[in-house]
């Protein structure tokens, strides 16, 4: 009988409280934390970086981008460009990452463009020099701004060492590593750099995500009301440039032409204001007649 | 015997239990709640990495959330959903949409400050400091909201 009421109970008690209320029993708190563990293990090897891990390698790919290329100190320059990306950042697919985006000019004729992991997007002067008004330059951070969205930079990592990483961070729960664990660490951080400053700057990524991220910025494009065709009529004039560019885009990004066939078809139908076109025109020549 | 019984029963049945409504963590350095599901809404409340928000309702690619006794949005892509737990420690809830459904398991492994700390440490010569000023240099909410609109622009 008294086990008959007691199943009674427990039976009446789960019934009257659904599964979401919280009940604290000891038994099940460490088995949810074991799972919790297991759960983070597991998430960690599918998507082996969180955003904030992602803020910190970031940082660290654009100090060292620095290195490479020195900063403009032009504001007018970089506070349009960071206008210009916070607008069209705001109707991309990830409106916010965890340290936010930020975009900064580099003091080179180089005609290119990096986006470090995280939101730190740089534009060379000799990229938006090359830009003829708002809908181009636009369209040359929304193309990053997909890179950052697809977390294309972090799939430039080796995967050997999220292994490393993983044997480092899966047996530590604390925040705190200790001093052998965190050369560990550092030592596979080192190396995810690596990774990631040879594949922006030099080797480039592929062309499936070239060509995808090109296809992210024509719907950003028109989510943010810049004209889409911008993207084409940019990449055409890249391509009528012609002749090597000594490294750059053309060393680090796929044929453009193929870039054009790829976009060809897929720039979506939009109605862009005429009036407005002209009046971002007016402000992009105010800001570029100093920098051109 | 049996009077004594049904009283722990019923004790037991009506006993307070805390009910936990479906709650998730702030997954950005810093954000903020708004009054209604907008960019450039007033703010209500700003919040930071892993403060609890208590949702109320989803509504398109924001939520409708309760934080410190306000109510207000927030983006999707500013938290994510956490189901309660035991010990106070967070879960991986169910699709939220948001960028990741792991960050509060995650939060403060891997590459964290210490590591960023030591890795100066061991190359002083990186130029952190330029990215710290890229990082301070910040065009306000009010600015953005003004390009936006001057240029005819959609506004999100």
């Amino acid at each position: 009988m008294t086990k008959r009421i007691t199943v009674f109970v427990f039976l009446m008690f789960f019934a009257l409280h659904p599964a979401s209320h919280a009940i604290d029993l000891r038994g099940i708190t460490k088995h949810l934390d074991t799972l919790k563990s297991v759960v983070g293990a597991t998430t960690k090897a599918a998507r082996p970086i969180s955003d904030e891990e992602e803020y910190y390698l970031g940082r660290a790919v654009a100090a060292r981008i620095l290195g490479t290329y020195p900063l403009s100190n032009d504001k007018g320059l970089t506070e349009y460009v960071n206008l210009i990306g916070k607008a069209v950042s705001l109707s991309s697919d990830k409106p916010f990452t965890y340290g936010g985006y930020h975009f900064a000019v580099l003091e080179t004729d180089e005609i290119n463009a990096f986006a470090c992991p995280g939101g730190i997007i740089f534009v060379t002067k000799g990229m938006a020099g090359m830009t003829t008004n708002e809908e181009e330059l636009a369209a040359v951070l929304a193309h990053e701004i997909a890179h950052i969205n697809k977390r294309d930079g972090i799939a430039a990592i080796k995967s050997s060492r999220w292994t490393e990483a993983l044997a480092v961070i899966g047996t530590e729960a604390a925040r705190t590593y200790s001093s052998s664990d965190v050369a560990k660490l550092v030592a596979v951080f080192e190396g995810s750099i690596d990774d990631v400053f040879k594949t922006l700057v030099v080797n480039g990524y592929s062309r499936s995500q070239e060509f995808a991220a090109d296809e992210s910025a024509l719907q950003y494009l028109l989510r943010s009301g810049y004209d889409p065709e911008s993207l084409n009529a940019f990449l055409k004039r890249l391509a009528g440039r012609g002749g090597p560019s000594g490294g750059g885009i053309t060393a680090t990004h796929p044929e453009t032409a193929d870039r054009i066939d790829n976009v060809a078809g897929k720039v979506p139908s939009g109605q862009t204001d005429p009036q407005s076109v002209q009046i971002r025109t007016a402000r992009f020549m105010e800001v570029m007649k100093p920098a051109k | 015997m049996k009077s004594r019984t049904a009283a722990v029963i019923l004790i037991i049945l009506l006993a307070p239990v805390p009910v936990f409504a479906e709650q998730a963590s702030v997954i950005t350095k810093e954000n903020a709640v708004r009054e209604y599901c907008r960019f450039f809404a007033p703010v209500v409340a700003p919040v930071r990495y892993k403060d609890i928000l208590e949702i109320v309702s989803p509504q398109g690619d924001w939520f409708k959330v309760r934080y410190k006794g306000t109510e207000g949005c927030i983006h999707k892509a500013a938290i994510e959903k956490r189901t309660a737990s035991f010990s106070g420690a967070a879960l991986p809830g169910k699709g939220t949409g948001a960028v990741s459904e792991s960050e509060a398991a995650l939060a403060g492994k891997g590459f964290n400050p210490q590591v960023e700390a030591s890795y100066r440490k061991k190359y002083p010569a990186m130029r952190y400091s330029l990215v710290d000023s890229i990082e301070h240099d910040k065009v306000s909410e009010k600015e953005i909201a003004f390009f936006i609109t001057s240029g005819g622009l959609n506004k999100p």
